[in-house]
């Protein structure tokens, strides 16, 4: 079976203008929006105390409302309440601002509380805190862990390539970043550290696709020259392009059965993974080739170390 | 290297990464019991089988206060000895204040307290802990806490824990399986501090003892209070502050029973104990002893008869008080305070719903894979996905060959790198389709095919493996689980495409390949 039986002609560079154009809005969107409405930290950045509780049978019918006003007039009046699962769980998280830095009792005396309130033993599934320093140390290295991988990929794809593949390469990672980072600011969702993870797969997945294609437009560019780069960009994303819409489709297969049947936990990191890997089949075309094609026409020359290359592989 | 060679290298990959998954698939119990089977399973995370992960802090200023104390202590002994007038003496922030014979005090503190910062002003001296003695009194409390945690755990059975030092005054805390969220935090309650001290005086009350006492409390005694079981003032006591006897010197506590079933606390001296305890019994016969616990009176009987190494303290205690002081007595105090920065509990029952999740969301992608890859590249898909099976039973030898750790991102983990290994097969496949297009004969295709794809395959692979190591170093807890899952599937996805599809292929189709379907 074969999706494209004849080769594809699809003129992908010819729509470079109008793509960069609408790239560069939506990335300016979402930094916009990064900086403006900032993040929906969880727990693990902004610090505080998370704790996950169940309601017996016992006692009756049970809601978010009847939580929240189980727990008005104590001293957690202003923590948020959201249902886990569906309704016959019974299942509650409980988030509060505070951390146990000051209280180390708080989660235990927060389900104390519930029980008594609700007359009755709530169990705790589950209690997450984390304290301002831990939060404020984990945003730091997720800083340095970006900033890091970025830089790691930059120099080996320079080492590889010639240096003109570099910037496009990096670039789409930034822009794959800004996007998913930026959807999560823009629509506030959840952001903590399985998404950050997310980020990290992300980068790995974009820099492979990109170097998928930058393999094989230097091959390309190795057999027809570098004089119509234009026609050598396009037919190397042409020739690529089953592996493309196959490898992505089967990896989304995956991602979108994680984010469906994956349950609450991973449900924010496939999320992050699907559109951060949408975001980097496109970036690979084009941020990274639009990029090295700008490069190329500029300064000429992008195919110096291919020599090396075919002399490594055989 | 030849075909033989490679077929070679694949059995024994095979074979090994068989047995050294077969643990995790069979019941705990049975692996360690059977002497075939390796004992180590893969580990999984405190997100999947449940427990709790602390981050625990010392408390540096509290620290840094006691250490002050005891230089304020042994200035005040030194000071009388020399006759040196010392005035004034106090310990506030992390600052040791000195007034009096200046001259004469900064001489001493000079010549017998070396590592001191000391500034002087026109009346006090002032003391401060210079960077390496503070980095010192730190770290000895950060090796004492951790020494006491790991007794307390030991006391409460649970499989595998680890207490470790984290960075400078960090204690990493884990404790795998059920574990009682409430009940553990017992764990780390600051002190349980035992003293011995003979009563000079009492009375019912606090009142009627400070009336027997016209001239106050003097310096160096206090008066403690014994509480009944009600929780009321029943006796109030007179002490020296200074207590003949302390828990340090006690080798062993533990729950015991009286006559009548009532539960009290035994307790066992070390010899430098047991010599003070009966001298000091023996020269007090018919006097009372008070036991404090943590500045509470627990009992205060009449001393009847000289008493050596083994003793009993009863009380007003339930079941569960005595046998958790015991636990405490015997592990000794934790005089600097923790503070808790981070804590992750995780119900069983949740970790076992999450797994379960992640499983089956797991399996019904890769199902999804299998079969569209048997579908679309017939013959060729099949033997990739056996090569996927492979890559997954390498993943599972080697977290469990590691003792990685296995954590709910983790499994997602090891899902995308069955997406890197599938891409890894497409990029082979298409490109020898390619080929096979462009009138190539089957064999040279096939060659063609994979020649042409290997760096592409190796620098996709690296590069995401720079995204993996950095998570390794810059992560903590789950996020690290997976940076480690998704390296060890990387080294794995590699392996199965470069080598065992190609094998398959050429085993296969060697002689004749023009029959090959793809």
């Amino acid at each position: 079976m074969e999706f494209f039986k004849t080769a594809t002609r699809i003129d992908f560079v010819g729509k470079n203008r109008i793509m960069v154009t609408i790239s560069a809005i939506l990335c300016a969107v979402c930094l916009v929006s990064m900086v403006t409405r900032g993040f929906n930290f969880g727990i693990d950045f902004a610090g505080g105390t998370v704790v996950e509780f169940q309601a017996p049978e016992a006692l009756g019918p049970i809601d978010e409302g009847k939580v929240r006003s189980a727990l008005s007039g104590t001293e957690y009046a202003d923590a948020s309440v959201v249902r886990v699962g569906p309704p016959e769980d019974r299942t509650f998280r409980v988030s509060l601002t505070k951390s146990q830095e000051e209280n180390r009792n708080l989660s235990v005396d927060l389900v104390k509380e519930l029980g008594a309130k609700l007359g009755g033993d709530v169990t705790m599934r589950s209690s997450e805190s984390i304290g301002p320093r831990v939060g404020a140390e984990l945003r730091r290295s997720a800083l340095i862990a970006l900033t890091l991988s970025w830089l790691a990929i930059m120099l080996y794809v320079w080492y590889r390539f010639e240096w003109k593949y570099a910037p496009g390469g990096v670039i789409a990672l930034v822009h794959d970043v800004v996007i998913t980072a930026g959807m999560f600011s823009i629509f506030q969702w959840e952001f903590d550290l399985n998404v950050l993870a997310a980020l990290l797969v992300i980068i790995g997945y974009s820099i492979n696709d990109t170097i998928v294609i930058y393999d094989r437009i230097r091959e390309t560019v190795a057999t027809r020259g570098e004089t119509e780069l234009d026609d050598v960009v396009n037919q190397a994303l042409n020739a690529t392009l089953s592996r493309t819409v196959l490898t992505s489709g089967l990896t989304l297969l995956v991602v979108v059965s994680i984010l469906i049947l994956g349950g609450p936990v991973l449900r924010g990191m496939a999320l992050a993974l699907l559109i951060g890997m949408l975001s980097g089949v496109y970036s690979t075309v084009y941020v990274a080739s639009a990029t090295l094609l700008w490069l190329g026409r500029r300064y000429g020359r992008v195919s110096a170390p291919a020599e090396r290359k075919a002399r490594a592989a055989t | 290297m030849s075909l033989r060679a490679r077929w070679i290298l694949i059995g024994i990959v095979t074979l090994c990464s068989l047995y050294l998954s077969v643990p995790s698939f069979v019941p705990e119990q049975q692996r360690l019991d059977s002497a075939l089977i390796p004992d180590e399973a893969m580990e999984l995370g405190l997100d999947l089988q449940g427990g709790i992960y602390w981050l625990l802090r010392i408390d540096t200023g509290e620290a840094v206060r006691q250490e002050l104390e005891r230089i304020k202590g042994s200035i005040i002994e030194l000071a009388e000895e020399k006759q040196l007038l010392l005035a004034r003496s106090e310990v506030g922030g992390e600052v040791l204040t000195l007034g009096g014979d200046l001259p004469g005090l900064r001489k001493l503190v000079e010549e017998e307290i070396e590592i001191a910062d000391v500034s002087q002003t026109d009346v006090v001296i002032e003391l401060r802990l210079d960077d390496n003695w503070r980095r010192e009194v730190v770290d000895r409390g950060v090796r004492q806490a951790v020494e006491v945690l790991r007794k307390r755990v030991d006391g409460l059975g649970v499989r595998e824990p680890v207490i470790a030092p984290q960075g400078s005054d960090r204690i990493l805390v884990q404790l795998p399986g059920a574990v009682d969220a409430a009940g553990a935090r017992s764990l780390i309650e600051k002190t349980t501090f035992l003293e011995f001290k003979p009563v000079l005086d009492a009375a019912p009350s606090r009142e009627l003892l400070e009336a027997k006492l016209p001239g106050g409390v003097p310096e160096d005694q206090v008066i403690v209070i014994q509480e009944s079981a009600t929780g009321k003032e029943s006796e109030a006591l007179l002490v020296p502050k200074k207590a003949t006897l302390t828990g340090d010197m006690l080798e062993d506590a533990r729950l015991g029973f009286d006559r009548r079933n009532r539960p009290l606390i035994e307790f066992q001296w070390n010899s430098e104990g047991a010599r003070i305890f009966r001298d000091f019994t023996g020269e007090h016969i018919g006097d009372r002893l008070a036991a404090i616990i943590d500045g509470k009176v627990v009992t205060a009987p009449v001393i009847q008869s000289k008493i050596g190494r083994n003793g009993q303290i009863t009380g007003d205690f339930t079941r569960d008080e005595a046998a958790n002081t015991a636990v405490q007595l015997r592990s000794g105090a934790l005089p600097i305070p923790l503070v808790i920065e981070e804590e992750r509990a995780i119900g069983p029952a949740l970790g076992a719903d999450s797994i379960r999740q992640g499983l089956q969301a797991s399996l019904l992608g890769i199902a999804l894979v299998f079969v569209f890859m048997g579908i679309y590249y017939s013959t060729a898909g099949w033997f990739a996905n056996a090569a996927l099976v492979l890559n997954l039973l390498i993943i599972i030898a080697l977290m469990s060959l590691s003792q990685a750790t296995l954590t709910l991102p983790g499994i997602a983990g090891m899902i995308l790198t069955i997406g890197m290994s599938v891409d890894a097969n497409v990029i082979i496949y298409e490109r020898i389709r390619e080929e096979l297009r462009a009138g190539r004969p089957a064999r040279t295709a096939v060659q063609a095919g994979y020649a042409r794809s290997f760096w592409t395959i190796f620098d996709t692979n690296l590069t995401t493996l720079f995204a993996a190591v950095i998570l390794i170093l810059f992560g903590r807890g789950p996020v690290q689980g997976f940076g480690v899952t998704l390296t060890i599937g990387l080294i794995a996805s590699m392996f199965t495409a470069l080598v065992v599809t190609r094998a398959l292929i050429e085993w296969v189709y060697g002689d004749n390949p023009q029959k090959l379907r793809i």
